[in-house]
């Protein structure tokens, strides 16, 4: 048990010695997305392999550290020498590798980085990795591209611990912001810290943290709630998943420290049930919690109890709004109600509740340990700190990327990102999830804030970023996150429930080529209501995908009802495939491969495609070797 | 701070008039008693707000600020400026009137509504995803009745979204419904019914049946079993009364009265 800061700095030193290390430690990125990548496989052969041979290594599973395109990804650390980087890493690798590795040395094949220094919110937690001549022709962290300009405090610890293990987290830090602000702040302190920095909801709505405890704190009632929000939901966004899975640890403290502030003595974490691993790490990050003392009666000797559960939502994406979260936690429907009286003053069971998301929670230790002034100093006049983006789509480096706010959308996307795949053209970035909107290339130079992407039509939302290239329909891409919303709409409010639908329609429609005059007008009609007249968020923002498309691609929009051609040539529908008959050599390829027989000819004479019977699959234009298919 | 909370009467401005509304009471309840129209679906004085159907809606002013709430749940602050239809208002009905009219254009309440904001014909084509011709608008009325008012809470919600429609568990037969008849009374768009054969009570859209009693004067069926247990329950009537049909309890209370002078004479 650790009843005070000192306890907790005796059981740090004996965590850290008992990590000194005496020999060389792997560890492997584990995370959903190096699972995916094939990470088992490697972790499983890198064990064997070690088994056979005999060799004192430890092998551990780490989380991610944001480099998905790269994985499988391990770090070595050998005793004396600095932290490499591997990328790629496969089964076959691992003989080289484990000979590398045991021999002191670097395994060039795979190696991508090697680490010079650790953001840590201790700074006596790490020794500065040694100079090392072996290391000179890897490149250092920093110059690195994907790499370069990110600044990982959210991601602190993702991919630099065991997170099933809370000693690691303890040695790097762990658990000495909530020490520091239950034993030597008060709540109101705590509150003044918070709001001092600057720190924002990183959940979609931006709101000021700080002022919600402080709402929460002053509320009337008890007992008070504090509740984390996991309901990740927005298509292409995984930011709260990976942290859960890499670093849970930073979560709890975040809500030890929050539930300190407000006076909440019970805590819930509403993660999705599609994030089995996150849902694992947590119950058992809790359960060592709970062993230390940090977790139950009398936290640090303050006289403060905090008990944390879980609960496991349905995969509705409405029950990350605050109020349906609250209802589905409560065990009724999970639909929003009417916030004319807000959760921090009337949520869980009529009970002040402050509700925050996991990236919000996992930055306040930052702020207790680090201190407001510095949190302050990073990011811009609005959205202090930093935020994690995940960066998908048509670019070349996908992954998660953290980086002070304020940083264009073109360091993101071309820097960070690696820009689009050679050859194609940016055409926009969706930015937001669902509610949010898509920003045109041309406006690549706006800083990524909060302040920022509203005045563009789009959002910060929870930080997905998705790039879209010149093969990007935006009528379709409207369609489909229509499509989720209509689905995801949990029914309750008229515009949202009927609003989807009939916009699906009319962009079906329009997709299909059936567009109308009219159809623009019904669009921007049923716009305003769905956002004046919802009842929630979701309903709200639903007509944002529709909205932006219409005000920066008007013109694909005419296209397709006017001249029903779609420019991108990805609404089926609408193309036209023909066969150039001077650049045809009857080769017959394409007749083979039609699904349909649509394709009729002569052998080594020009051939004809059957419109009438042709489906628009596509497959002739992919297997002509003589660019005699036109799709128009 | 909200006058929620206070437990204050405040004192706010509706149509450029001064009004006062009592502690905790909402903009709707003080239009509806200074007479002031505002059109509802959802609402109904013997259950709870649910705010959905959204015609309720109102605009309220903060100094240039204004923001459209739902008036059967929005507890007016002091000094709010609150206005009960104007342009934004109307147009916002209007476009909720033409999706529910376009959802179930069979029914008379939403026609004359959607009449009143001049909508006749909704402009959406025919649809592939939302619900074809129902009576139901989802108003939520026949839940809160049976929860709130019945005590049962036989009804409930299956589906999300545009598949989102009112059921009993697992659409069969429901030991929580008592065949009372509230929902079906209380439905605005007539979407539910029951009929009364063989003494049985059919709830028809709830696919459930539950056994009549006939009256133990006149022979007719006039209540369901689980119904008149209800009533035990609930209500202070002499035992013998209550499986006597209401028309019939007149002179059958008087006679149980008479009895009981003639058994038990005065002194």
């Amino acid at each position: 048990m650790i009843t005070s800061p000192e306890q907790l700095a005796e059981y740090r030193a004996k965590c850290r010695s008992a990590q000194t290390l005496l020999r060389p430690r792997l560890l492997v990125g584990m995370a959903t997305c190096g699972l995916a990548s094939g990470a088992a496989k490697v972790f499983a052969a890198l064990r064997e392999e070690a088994a056979l041979r005999g060799v004192d290594i430890d092998i551990v599973a780490t989380g991610c550290k944001g480099a998905c395109f790269l994985e499988p990804l391990i770090d070595a650390v050998i005793p004396g020498k600095a932290r490499v980087t591997y990328a790629g890493v496969t089964v076959e690798d691992v003989p080289d590798l484990l000979d590398a590795v045991l021999a002191g040395a670097v395994y060039a094949k795979r190696a991508l980085a090697r680490e010079t220094a650790e953001c840590l919110l201790i700074e006596d937690c790490a020794e500065p990795y040694p100079a090392d001549a072996n290391l000179e022709g890897v490149p250092a962290y920093d110059a690195v591209p994907f790499f370069h300009g990110q600044l990982h405090l959210a991601m602190r610890n993702c991919g630099y611990l065991d997170p099933t293990s809370i000693d690691e987290y303890i040695a790097r830090g762990g658990y000495a912001a909530a020490a520091r602000a239950l034993t030597t702040m008060t709540p109101e302190q705590i509150i003044e810290a918070i709001k001092t920095s600057g720190l924002r909801g990183r959940g979609g709505g931006g709101f000021p943290t700080g002022r919600k405890w402080e709402s929460c704190r002053k509320a009337h009632g008890t007992p008070k709630y504090v509740v984390c929000n996991a309901d990740e939901g927005d298509p292409g966004a995984y930011m709260d998943r990976s942290i859960l899975e890499s670093d849970p640890h930073s979560v709890l403290e975040g809500m030890i420290i929050g539930s300190f502030a407000v006076g909440a003595n019970q805590g819930f974490i509403y993660v999705r049930e599609e994030y089995p691993l996150a849902v694992e790490r947590l119950r058992h990050a809790i359960t060592q919690a709970e062993e230390l003392g940090l977790l139950g009666t009398n936290i640090f000797d303050t006289g403060h109890d905090f008990t944390l559960r879980i609960n496991r939502g349905a995969g509705a994406f409405v029950c990350g709004e605050s109020t349906a979260l609250m209802a589905s936690l409560e065990g009724r429907v999970g639909e929003p109600r009417a916030k004319y009286i807000h959760t921090v003053e009337s949520g869980l069971w009529g009970k002040p509740s402050c509700l925050n998301n996991v990236e919000t929670w996992n930055n306040v230790p930052v702020v207790i340990q680090r201190g407001a002034e510095w949190f302050a100093g990073i990011g811009t006049e609005g959205s202090k700190g930093t935020k994690v983006f995940s960066l998908v789509g048509k670019v070349r480096h996908v992954g998660l990327v953290e980086v002070p706010m304020g940083m264009t959308l073109r360091a993101v996307i071309e820097g960070i990102g690696g820009g689009v795949p050679e050859g194609r053209q940016l055409k926009a970035i969706q930015t937001g999830g669902p509610s949010g909107g898509c920003i045109p290339a041309e406006y690549l130079d706006s800083p990524v804030d909060f302040e920022s992407l509203s005045s563009l039509g789009s959002m910060m939302g929870s930080g997905g970023v998705i790039v879209m290239d010149d093969r990007t329909c935006m009528v379709d891409v409207a369609r489909y996150f229509l499509a989720f919303l209509k689905d995801e709409s949990c029914g309750k409010c008229v515009p949202c429930r009927e609003g989807t639908g009939r916009m699906l329609d009319i962009l079906t429609a329009i997709c299909e080529g059936r567009g109308e005059p009219g159809d623009i007008e019904i669009l921007r009609d049923l716009a305003t209501v769905m956002s004046e007249a919802s009842l929630c968020g979701l309903g709200t923002s639903a007509a944002n995908p529709v909205l932006t498309t219409l005000q920066y691609f008007a013109d694909e929009y005419q296209a397709h009802i006017a001249d029903h051609t779609c420019p991108a040539k990805v609404c089926r529908a609408l193309l036209r495939y023909s066969i150039l008959t001077e650049a045809c050599t009857g080769c017959a390829a394409c007749a083979k491969v039609c699904p349909v027989n649509a394709i009729s000819g002569e052998r080594k004479s020009p051939h004809v495609i059957d419109e009438t019977a042709c489906i628009k699959c596509g497959q002739c234009y992919e297997i002509c070797r003589f660019s005699a298919i036109e799709v128009a | 701070m909200s006058g929620t909370t206070t437990g204050e009467k405040v004192t706010f401005t509706l149509n450029g008039r001064q009004v006062t509304a009592e502690p905790g009471e909402t903009v709707l309840s003080v239009a509806r008693r200074l007479d002031v129209h505002i059109p509802t679906l959802c609402f109904h004085e013997s259950v709870s707000s649910y705010g959905a159907c959204r015609l309720c809606l109102v605009e309220v002013f903060w100094g240039k600020r204004s923001k459209l709430v739902t008036s059967c749940l929005y507890i007016p602050y002091p000094d709010d400026r609150i206005e009960t239809d104007n342009a934004r208002i109307h147009g916002v009905r209007k476009l909720v009137l033409e999706l529910l009219l376009a959802r179930s254009p069979h029914v008379e309440a939403i026609r004359e509504l959607a009449r009143e904001y001049c909508v006749e014909v909704p402009r959406f084509r025919p649809s592939a995803v939302t619900a074809d011709a129902t009576r139901c608008v989802l108003c939520d009325l026949c839940v809160r009745v049976c929860a709130e008012v019945v005590g049962q809470s036989a009804i409930g919600y299956a589906g999300r979204g545009s598949e989102r429609v009112i059921t009993v568990p697992f659409g069969e037969q429901a030991e929580e419904c008592i065949g009372c008849g509230a929902c079906v009374f209380i439905c605005p768009t007539q979407a539910l019914s029951y009929e009364d054969i063989a003494g049985q009570r059919l709830m028809k859209e709830l696919n459930t049946s539950v056994p009549l009693v006939a009256c133990r004067v006149c022979g007719e069926h006039f209540a369901t079993e689980k119904q008149l247990a209800k009533l035990r329950e609930r209500i202070t009537m002499p035992d013998e009364l209550v499986d006597v049909c209401p028309r019939c309890r007149g002179t059958e209370f008087t006679r149980v009265l008479d009895e009981a002078l003639v058994t038990k004479p005065r002194v």
